[in-house]
């Protein structure tokens, strides 16, 4: 086949190269032969341990892996351009849709950096229910982490148990919002609707029973001897490589580093909140898991303390230019009518300007950059998602180990596909 | 910066490599542990619904398939064809075209009328940022959330379905459950 006959995706898969695997072990006799061959193995794109339409090509030597690059792109969906031609209202359900494991993190990032632009007062009570539906989302997101990782060690049992809990939390995202996933319950200057009669009730139902159901995947997998064997020691990566990775969130403090932002650098009232950072000593997968199953208790505190102290008052801002009026103002009041209309139809200006507005989501730092040209359309969103950064950091974690453990690191990195192409 | 990280530093525990007694302990009595949660999870009966037999009930703000609304007292469509509904929509799938009503042919309150009203459900999201656009309530989301077909020119859902009673096949929670 001359060039000229070869497509263009075809060219592009050709130019991936590997980097030359480290030098094969000089292994005397009987290392003769093909155990220095290097054999190229495609994972993926549908492999069921990796968490999405994930692709690695892997060199094996054996059943060490030498080197490992990941290909990604299948779950493109152009969204970053996609809100690039629709209204800042607008936008939120399209960027909700990035990362869906953690939709109303994705929401808040966008919500944040239009409200720094348009210099807006968030009120308390829409900071207190965003913190409860972002912390909900951060344990729902980690007991899909927690239930598939524990299936790709074998143990099934832990999946069901997980998802039994997560369906409590999407019932009540569905009664305060109307849908499990995907919301769009945040907008800019608060939510969109106070949370029905009923709901603090089921909350506190939940976090009553919450701990005792993470107790009880502790006991399951904590002190199991083929967890521990299976995890603990298993692909480290200490915190300065980490660092030089831009690796954030729970991978980082899995080695050590208590950074987290919603202490760093608090947003939406979290530092109203009484709460701690669970770290890691070596950074191993045992860390990483441990961390997080720590952090569901810690988002059960936070939850507990943003019911107890939910401020009265209004749920959304009461600036007419950016807020919708109150539906029944649409019958009795012309100018609540033509503001409704205006915003519907063009939807708000926002100031010119860009900003970078990060939050800690459950896989780390999420950011979203927004620049605005004082038009009602944003020119440009960017998301800065944890999994994308994060999964560089897979290669130097799992090179010279075995196929086996790579299994295990990837459920541990915690990758989502739809926030890496986005 | 004044802040401390370590300050609010929790450390995570971790297993010690054992001796060879807590190694047995560790191997047996664990796994003893283990066992006794899940099969302590008996006693609880199961969680799961049996769809499609039982429906999953859904709560009053869920929002499944669109509704189109008649005055009750006169009969008359609710929508008046202004299209905001259309300018709200993020995925660009519903399509009004308006008409004027007429003293002989009279079919909605206002003045206008919404003569084609399509939403192609294939393409539809769910937001729900329609309910919210529409002033005179006319179109409203639904609970009814079994909506799969055979074939994609079926998910364009025309004004006469959106109008007719919808089947209520998805029951309504009570309250406080
Ligand atoms: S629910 Fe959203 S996507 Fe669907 S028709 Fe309404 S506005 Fe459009
Ligand atoms: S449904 Fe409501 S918003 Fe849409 S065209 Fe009819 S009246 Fe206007």
């Amino acid at each position: 086949m001359s060039p000229a006959d070869v497509s263009d995706y075809r060219r592009r898969e050709q130019s991936v190269t590997l980097s030359p695997a480290n030098e094969p072990p000089n292994r005397g006799e009987e290392g003769r032969g093909d155990h220095h061959e290097l054999l190229t193995l495609n994972m993926g794109p549908h492999h069921p341990a990796t968490h999405g339409v994930l692709r690695l090509l892997v060199s094996l030597e054996g059943e060490v892996v030498r080197d490992l690059k990941p290909i990604i792109g299948y779950v493109h969906t152009g969204i970053e351009k996609t809100a690039e031609d629709k209204a800042y209202w607008k936008v939120i359900p399209v960027v909700e849709r990035m990362d869906y494991l953690s939709y109303y993190f994705n929401a808040l990032a966008f919500c944040g950096a239009v409200e720094t632009l348009l210099d807006l007062e968030v009120p308390k009570r829409a900071q207190y229910l965003r913190v409860i539906h972002l912390e909900l989302n951060r344990i729902a997101s980690h007991l899909v982490w927690l239930g598939t990782s524990a299936l790709d060690l074998g143990a099934i049992s832990v999946f069901w148990y997980c998802f039994r809990e997560r369906e409590t939390i999407l019932d009540l995202f569905e009664m305060s919002s109307g849908q499990r996933m995907h919301t769009r319950y945040f907008q800019v200057g608060g939510v969109i609707e106070d949370i029905p009669a009923g709901f603090e009730d089921k909350l506190r139902a939940f976090i009553g029973v919450m701990p005792e159901r993470a107790d009880q995947y502790g006991d399951i997998l904590n002190r199991n001897e083929i967890v521990v064997r299976r995890l603990r020691g298993v692909c480290p990566l200490g915190e300065e490589e980490l660092l030089a990775l831009g690796v954030t969130g729970p991978l980082l403090r899995a080695a050590g580093h208590p950074w987290d932002l919603r202490k760093a650098e608090p947003y939406c009232s979290y530092d109203d909140f009484d709460f701690r950072v669970p770290v890691g000593t070596v950074g191993d997968n045992y860390d990483r898991f441990a961390v997080r199953l720590a952090e569901i208790y810690e988002s059960v505190k936070i939850i507990e303390q943003a019911l107890e102290g939910l401020p009265a008052g209004p749920y959304i801002t009461e600036d007419r230019k950016i807020a919708l009026p109150p539906r029944h103002e649409l019958a009795t009041s012309m100018e609540a009518l033509i503001h409704h209309f205006k915003l519907v139809t063009e939807g708000f200006r926002v100031p010119p300007g860009e900003v970078y507005y990060p939050i800690e989501s459950p896989r780390g730092e999420l950011g979203c950059f927004v620049r605005s040209d004082g038009s009602a359309k944003p020119v440009r969103v960017h998301m800065r998602d944890p999994s994308f950064v994060h999964l560089q950091a897979l290669a130097p974690m799992v090179r010279d180990n075995y196929i086996a453990d790579l299994i295990a690191t990837l459920a541990m990195l915690d990758p989502i596909l739809g926030g890496i192409d986005r | 910066m004044t802040y401390d990280p370590q300050a609010d530093a929790l450390p995570v525990s971790r297993p010690a490599e054992p001796g060879r007694g807590a190694a047995a302990y560790r191997i047996f009595g664990e796994t003893l542990r283990g066992m006794k949660t899940t099969f302590g999870r008996i006693v609880e009966g199961p969680t799961t619904v049996q769809y499609p037999e039982d429906k999953a009930p859904v709560y009053p703000r869920f929002r499944g398939r669109h509704r189109l609304h008649r005055f009750e007292d006169t009969g008359l469509e609710k929508c008046v064809g202004c299209s905001l509904c259309a300018a709200a929509c993020p995925a660009d799938c519903i399509r009004v075209v308006a008409a004027e009503n007429t003293p002989e042919l009279r079919i909605s309150a206002g003045e206008r009328y919404a003569a084609v009203y399509e939403i192609n459900m294939s393409r539809c999201i769910f937001c729900g940022y329609c309910e919210v656009a529409c002033p005179f309530d006319a179109i409203t989301m639904g609970h009814d959330y079994e909506l799969s077909d055979y074939d994609r020119s079926d998910l364009i859902f025309t004004k006469e379905m959106l109008l007719a009673e919808p089947v209520e096949r998805a029951p309504l929670r009570a309250a406080g459950e």
